[in-house]
């Protein structure tokens, strides 16, 4: 537990190149997420960014028919080295999905302890460790005086910051967010956009979003993915988030985030 | 950002997660091979049992070698991980083992009396001496056929109503008739056989009976033996459609009855055709029910419902208990010609359910 806000760890691709049987859906993918940055990856439906995002903590090897070429650097250290062990990667790259999918059989304060109980963690302040997670997603003043009820008697979005406080309880150094806000109305979007920046003090954060204007109010840099007809996806633009906006070098990166198509 | 090469390549062969430090490949590898090989040394040099040198030298030695390589490679979680595997592993093989072994007798011994006319031939002129070239089971298929097609008959379209009573309606019975489909699925095959008969055919006895002993009795006695088996399978495959899926059809206006019949229906069709299938399955072999209700007979009769017939289970039943290595032989015979039955039914139902589901995928 030594890093609590203290620098988080620096996540970097090279080459990520990503196959759905034969299919060539992602290729040559080298982008930087620096230490407490938020990095948001936008682009049209089905250009591969929830598929990237799913490659930086190896949950895409899950998929049966997955395929994977290329190098995740964390700190330096190659998450796809023979020697790592996937497990031990989740630990330290949390994930938050696109629907809040909270344990069903699970209390709120157990939803937030299941990742301690399901690594087989010991010697950790159960009550201290729930209070400062569920604070750190900001719904700690909704659930405090009912912890004990189950975690399906949340709303879409408290259920949705219950997940990221679950993540959170692990401590990880980078959080991998797909569309996290998208089932969500627009007062628990902003709670958690809050969130996130409140975040990025103590961690790494990428962001998959179809949301322009949250993608702009979130991040710090921005990468647009687009797969054209036949082709694999690929990354058309990369900077920080005011240039990808306001001043995009590509056309189709002009046409996309002024909402010309996509 | 320049502009890329936009080319798709061909997939690599081996993926990150699939390659494995070699030392570990090495590891594993000796702890497949080397509790097996001490084992077998034991058991030889102690000379002990084979069956109990596998669970009491085998298992241990093996379990003791993966939990190290185990907690060698992965630490901690290694050791749970290996447990795991082994016992999978371990448990498996023996299942496969006995359902091998008993496989490979009936189809040893069963070879033996198999030849064209042991398909196509009645029992009429066999006495218990004659030589195998003579005579077989075709009466024993046909009644078979007969009897349990007549089951299936009505028992196939009462339980799948049973299924759709349980998950499409909401009637006040169904939690009753759930317990009963399950109170019957415990029912003995012989009590229902012994039933059937004290009702049917004793009574006739004292002359104002019902029935004689007959095919059609054999296939009442079978019905409830069947219908618990269709009635929950099929419950099964209609839970497993999606309630999302009725909401959307409900939501075009849809009638309830239409609903199911052009969208829950075709859904659950593998699963409803699986629950006839098993249903099958579970009554073709089954004996006592038919020793009871129906007389055996030498002869083929295609009428179920008058007179002797003759099925796969009672003449095996018949030929099993003689002492004459062919009437032995003849039985091993039967059993065989019952999972040859089995298989073909399985083959057809398979073929028939993925023939109208890849023809709905090609016309996507």
């Amino acid at each position: 537990m030594e890093n609590i806000a203290t620098s988080a760890s620096h996540l970097r691709s090279e080459d990520v190149n990503v196959w759905f049987g034969e299919r060539h859906v992602l290729k040559n993918v080298s982008l930087n997420f620096p230490s407490n940055q938020v990095t948001a990856l936008i682009g049209p439906s089905g250009c591969g960014k929830s598929t990237f995002l799913r490659t930086l903590n190896r949950m895409h090897e899950l998929i049966p028919s997955a395929g994977f070429a290329g190098k995740v650097l964390l700190d330096g250290h190659d998450i796809y080295d023979h020697d790592v062990d996937p497990v031990d990667v989740r630990l330290n790259i949390g994930m938050v999905f696109q629907k809040p999918n909270p344990f069903p059989t699970m209390s709120i304060r157990e939803n937030v302890l299941s990742g301690l109980k399901l690594t087989g963690r010991r010697g950790y302040n159960a009550s201290e460790l729930v209070e400062t997670s569920l604070r750190r997603a900001s719904i700690w003043n909704e659930v405090k005086d009912r912890l004990n009820d189950p975690a399906l008697s949340l709303s879409g979005g408290q259920q949705q910051r219950l997940c990221i406080a679950r993540s959170l309880a692990m401590d990880p150094e980078v959080l991998l967010m797909d569309e996290p806000c998208s089932a969500l109305d627009p007062g628990s979007t902003r709670r958690i956009e809050e969130t996130i920046t409140e975040l990025s003090d103590s961690m790494t954060i990428v962001i998959v979003t179809h949301n322009m204007q949250q993608a702009q109010r979130v991040s710090h840099q921005t990468a647009f993915f687009l797969a054209e007809e036949g082709n694999p996806g690929r990354v058309v633009e990369f900077g920080k988030t005011d240039d990808v906006f306001n001043s995009p070098i590509d056309p189709r990166t002009n046409d996309y985030v002024n909402g010309h198509f996509g | 950002m320049s502009e890329l090469d936009l080319t798709a390549l061909p997939r690599p062969v081996k993926q990150p997660w699939q390659v494995r430090n070699p030392r570990n490949t090495w590891l594993v590898a000796a702890a497949s091979v080397l509790p097996m090989l001490l084992s077998v040394l034991i058991t030889v040099v102690a000379n002990i049992d084979a069956t109990l040198a596998t669970i009491l030298v085998f298992l241990p030695l093996q379990i003791i070698a993966s939990v190290g390589v185990g907690q060698y490679i992965f630490g901690k979680k290694g050791r749970g991980d290996a447990i795991l595997v082994i016992f999978t592993i371990f448990f498996s093989t023996l299942v496969g083992v006995l359902l091998v072994s008993v496989m490979f007798s009936v189809v040893v011994d069963g070879l033996r009396a198999m030849s064209p006319q042991f398909f196509g031939q009645n029992n009429h002129y066999i006495s218990s001496t004659t030589s195998l070239e003579y005579g077989g089971v075709g009466h024993a298929i046909l009644g078979t056929l007969l009897i349990v097609g007549l089951t299936t008959l009505f028992t196939i379209p009462l339980g799948i109503l049973i299924a759709i009573y349980l998950t499409e309606t909401r009637g006040r019975m169904r939690s009753t008739v759930r317990t009963l489909v399950q109170a019957i699925s415990g029912l003995p095959s012989v009590v229902s056989g012994l039933f059937i008969y004290a009702f049917l055919i004793a009574p006739s006895f004292s002359s104002h009976g019902l029935t004689q002993q007959a095919g059609w009795v054999g296939s009442v006695a079978l019905f409830p033996l069947m219908l618990p088996t269709v009635a929950r399978i099929a419950e099964e495959a209609l839970r497993l459609v999606p309630q999302e899926l009725r909401n959307g059809a409900y939501a075009l206006g849809a009638p309830a009855f239409k609903a199911f019949w052009q969208v829950t229906l075709p859904a659950a069709k593998s699963g409803l055709i699986t629950a006839a299938l098993l249903g099958v399955a579970r009554i073709i072999g089954e004996t006592a029910p038919l020793i009871l209700t129906t007389a055996p007979s030498n002869d083929t009769n295609l009428n179920p419902f008058v007179g002797q017939i003759a099925t796969l289970p009672t003449y095996l039943y018949g030929y099993i208990n003689q002492v004459q290595a062919t009437s032995q032989q003849r039985a091993w015979g039967a059993a065989l010609v019952i999972l040859i039955l089995v298989f073909v039914l399985f083959t057809l139902a398979r073929v028939l359910g993925s023939a109208k589901s890849t023809k709905a995928k090609k016309r996507k």
